[in-house]
């Protein structure tokens, strides 16, 4: 039935990267420093590499500046530990931490516009979780470009990649990933534009295709933000590393998730009920709303689960209130303009006079591909795949273990991106090679399928089930018996999406169909995760079980999942590198299981 | 507050398959605090599952969802259906796609087709000055970013393309001179000869004629013809003399 599926022409190139955000033309970029001229192609899902999500980075990233008398990498190094429930890897932490301020420097000379302090060096900025002396006073530790740190480096590394003369194929997706034996091929993309399928053969690939977010129903995350290069991992039989770490901002925006930053409640926030009542006093006595991120999300979701939220009636999302109608002029108009702007923007509010409505907001996938230091994507426990390399959200190294800091992530895109580059260029004086069995056959068992199918489902309804299936059973709070009946539900829902139709059945710029094989993507993952948390019987990091409310030593591993066919499921583990702590160097004391105490 | 709206919406659609294009009425009833980004969503789940139309953070930062609404170019994202009923005094809205590049279908544009404009604008350092200081940053004052920092803002989103009535003349647009202009301002910038050619190109700032279409419609609030009409007097210092060294 309908158009026979076909690969219309086969490229050769250099490097392929899938997924054109910050990670990855990084990677692009650093190789071409080396060997300019390199044939290098970029595929990115959005209209041009500029649209990536990265760009939407307000924050800032992390790095010690050698020259502060205050401030030391060990100090670093210590918070992302501590930060990541003691569930990173610590030769990751100590390579990308003592880097950091290099790649900030690359990133200037390249012409990034960081905001300049008087003698015109870089600004810098406290941010959350980043400390001095092992947690005593706050550092100053995140560089800036104002309120746009990610659109500065975006801009900075597309710049690059274009004058380098990488060429970008946009608004295209990578729908398989092509093997022969222990080696990455290429891949097999899918150009939306002129409905094309395409074998790029590459002597290098890298995988950078961002974040996850549209699992879950409220979102900080961009649309395109579906799991594609986990789900192209998973069916190639390759495992995924912690899926089930997942974090939550606790202010998303109601209701499109849009992030209220932290610092509303560090200028005084105070978060309400419906009834109005000051409710983080009853969580956190103490520090009340100032606690961290995953209690302060936690509180809200009781909150909520308990009959004490608000539902938004345009949007039909339940929330909470801030109320930020007690501060000062001065507060709103200088030290939140951006974040007080975002509530008049988009749900027309006024923050001075008005409560705001915010929620848990997805926020971050902390699990990912998982690699070794240089990027490149793991077989197993100990193999790496050759000439295969993932770096960026989408992959897990890893640097943030079960939590990630705030501006820790830009820092990681930088950083991996680099090193990752360096090591492949080790790979680049090989030939392509012509890719076992036949490019393009999964692909268009997929598509054929999804363009064939004439059920009464729809795929749009289908999405949002399965978004808020995730949100209840699989999001903020855990519990086995949730955890089961969210794996049955995700199997029932892709039986059924199996049968859900495609009005147009065109190739040309379809929606819909990429929508469809971007609910795969997402039913792969989600299955993933919700196994993976039913699998582990604690608390760590951003994974809460309330059933298992406690962290406990058993569990000190990563997790990793194997799924080549949907359902079938092989979960072992990947132990969690403790260098640091054990090579006994200076305060590695510091670097043992510490206690989750803030 | 929570007041729904009944919203008539006319959008021009364009099947590639058939080289065809129509205008397309849908009804819908909407919450006020909808994005049209949201309405558009509504559209593909309630009504019809085949409208195209583009986005990708939906909270004005990347610039990917721009369309005209009657006849004003703006980001879908950024504007609220109790808004626009305000602004537009109607709940009727026709809706079209920017005419900067080709259309793909319906409401999405070829955006790579009007990025080429940017492209040849140069928007990376060409050629860098020596930094004094080896293996740090340069120093940049603040002063000196300040007269071009607004600049540096464009998401090129090309809203402001979009209404330049000169863009269709060969002109690369005011985004694109903006991009070569805030080189032109960066100390760090070392050709500035060559930047001084391409902006005063046969395609260049000479096209604008400062109607200032541009500066009205930039969702991110940039002075585009301001800095146009500085540019073309010669003026890089953003209107203030030169700061000494
Ligand atoms: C609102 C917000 C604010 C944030 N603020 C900060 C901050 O202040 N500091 C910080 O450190 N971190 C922050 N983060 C996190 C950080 O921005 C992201 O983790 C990071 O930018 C991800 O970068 P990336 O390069 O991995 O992915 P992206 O930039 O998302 O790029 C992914 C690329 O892959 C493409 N792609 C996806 N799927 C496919 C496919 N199938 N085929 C081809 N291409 C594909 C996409 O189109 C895109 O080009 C924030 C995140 C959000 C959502
Ligand atoms: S001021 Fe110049 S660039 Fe701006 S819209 Fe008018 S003609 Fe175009
Ligand atoms: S100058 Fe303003 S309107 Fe023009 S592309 Fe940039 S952000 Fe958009």
């Amino acid at each position: 039935m309908g158009k026979k599926l076909r690969i219309s022409s086969k490229t050769e190139c250099d490097a392929l990267i899938i997924g054109a955000g910050g990670a990855g033309l990084r990677f692009g970029v650093e190789l071409l420093e080396h060997k300019p001229g390199l044939k290098i192609v970029a595929v990115t899902k959005v209209g041009h590499p500029q649209k990536s999500h990265t760009n939407t980075a307000q924050g800032g990233l992390a790095a010690v500046d050698p020259e502060d008398p205050f401030d030391d990498p060990v100090y670093h190094m210590f918070d992302t530990w501590k930060g990541s429930d003691c569930s990173a890897d610590q030769n990751i932490i100590k390579k990308i931490v003592e880097s950091a301020w290099e790649q900030v420097i690359w990133l200037e000379n390249h012409g990034m516009h960081f905001s300049r302090n008087e003698e015109g060096r870089l600004s810098k900025r406290t941010f959350g979780g980043h400390t001095v002396r092992f947690g005593e006073a706050s550092a100053f530790r995140a560089i800036y470009e104002a309120d746009r740190t990610g659109k500065g480096i975006m801009d900075t590394l597309w710049f690059e990649a274009l004058k380098g003369g990488i060429s970008f194929l946009n608004q295209s997706v990578a729908t398989e990933l092509l093997f022969k034996g222990n080696r990455c091929a290429g891949a097999v993309i899918f150009n939306q534009k002129n409905g094309k399928f395409v074998t790029v053969l590459s002597k290098v690939t890298v995988l950078a295709t961002g974040g996850s977010g549209q699992l879950y129903r409220v979102t900080t995350n961009c649309r395109q933000n579906t799991g594609d290069g986990v789900g192209l991992t998973l069916r190639a039989g390759l495992p995924v590393m912690d899926p089930e770490a997942v974090q939550f901002h606790p202010t998303g925006i109601v209701g499109p998730g849009i992030l209220a930053s932290e610092t509303l409640r560090s200028v005084g926030g105070i978060l309400r009920n419906k009834d109005l009542e000051p409710f983080m006093e009853r969580y956190a006595p103490a520090m009340k709303e100032l606690a961290p991120r995953d209690l302060v999300a936690r509180a809200i979701e009781n909150e909520i689960r308990e009959g004490r939220g608000v539902v938004n009636p345009d949007h039909k999302i339940e929330h909470v209130w801030i109320d930020l109608r007690h501060l000062s002029d001065y507060v709103h108009d200088v030290q939140i303009p951006e974040v007080s702007g975002f509530f008049k923007k988009f749900v027309n509010l006024n923050p001075k006079k008005d409560l705001c409505p915010v929620r848990p907001s997805n926020h971050y996938h902390m699990g990912g591909i998982p690699t070794d230091e240089f990027g490149r994507v793991m077989a197993d426990k100990r193999r790496p795949i050759d000439s295969l390399f993932a770096v960026g959200e989408c992959a897990s190294a890893s640097f943030h273990g079960f939590n990630r800091l705030g501006t820790n992530s830009l820092l990681e895109l930088i950083t991996m991106g680099k090193f990752a580059g360096q090591k492949a260029l080790e790979y680049l004086d090989q030939g392509v090679e012509s890719p076992e069995g036949k490019p393009g056959e999964k692909t268009f068992g997929l598509f054929s399928q999804f363009l064939e199918a004439n059920g009464k489902e729809s795929v749009f309804t289908l999405r949002r089930e399965l978004q808020s299936l995730m949100t209840e059973k699989v999001g903020i709070y855990r519990r086995a018996s949730g955890l089961e009946e969210a794996m049955e539900r995700i199997r029932e829902l892709r039986e059924r999406a199996i049968h859900a139709p495609i009005e147009n059945k065109s190739l040309l710029m379809n929606q819909e169909l990429i929508l469809r094989w971007e609910l795969e993507n997402l039913l792969w993952l989600a299955f993933a995760t919700a196994r993976a948390a039913l699998e582990r019987k604690e608390s760590r990091g951003a994974h809460f079980r309330e059933d298992y409310p406690e962290r406990r030593d058993e569990y000190h591993h990563h997790t990793l999942v194997r799924m080549e066919r949907f359902g079938r499921l092989e979960i072992s583990s990947r132990p969690i590198d403790m260098s640091l702590y054990n090579k006994k160097g200076a305060h590695w004391e510091r670097f043992g299981i510490l206690e989750r105490k803030y | 507050m929570a007041q729904s709206y009944k919203l008539r919406l006319e959008i021009s659609r364009w099947d590639p398959d058939r080289s065809k294009g129509w205008v397309q009425g849908y009804e819908i009833e909407a919450g006020g605090i909808l994005r049209f980004t949201d309405v558009f969503r509504k559209i593909n789940e309630e009504l019809d599952p085949t409208l195209a139309w583009n986005s990708s953070c939906e909270h004005a930062q990347c610039g990917t969802c721009s369309v005209l609404i009657n006849g004003r170019a703006m980001l879908a994202c950024e504007l609220l259906v109790e808004n626009a009923v305000a602004q537009f005094g109607t709940t009727r809205f026709k809706i079209s796609p920017i005419g900067v590049a080709p259309v793909v279908r319906d409401l999405v544009v070829d955006l790579e087709h009007a990025y080429e404009r940017v492209h040849r604008s140069k928007p990376y350092v060409i050629k860098r000055v020596e930094n004094p200081l080896k293996g740090g940053e340069y120093r940049v004052s603040p002063r000196t970013l300040d007269r071009y920092v607004e600049a540096t803002r464009c998401i090129n989103c090309f809203c402001c393309a979009a209404v330049c009535i000169s863009s269709n003349k060969g002109f690369l647009g005011p985004n694109a001179m903006l991009a070569s202009i805030v080189r032109m301002m960066d100390p760090r910038e070392g050709e500035k000869k060559e930047r001084l050619k391409l902006l005063y190109s046969e395609r260049g700032l000479y096209r604008c004629h400062t109607s200032k279409g541009c500066s009205h419609v930039c969702p991110k609030g940039i002075d585009v013809a301001h800095f146009l009409a500085l540019a073309k007097q010669g003026d890089f210092q953003g209107g203030r003399p030169a700061e000494r060294r």
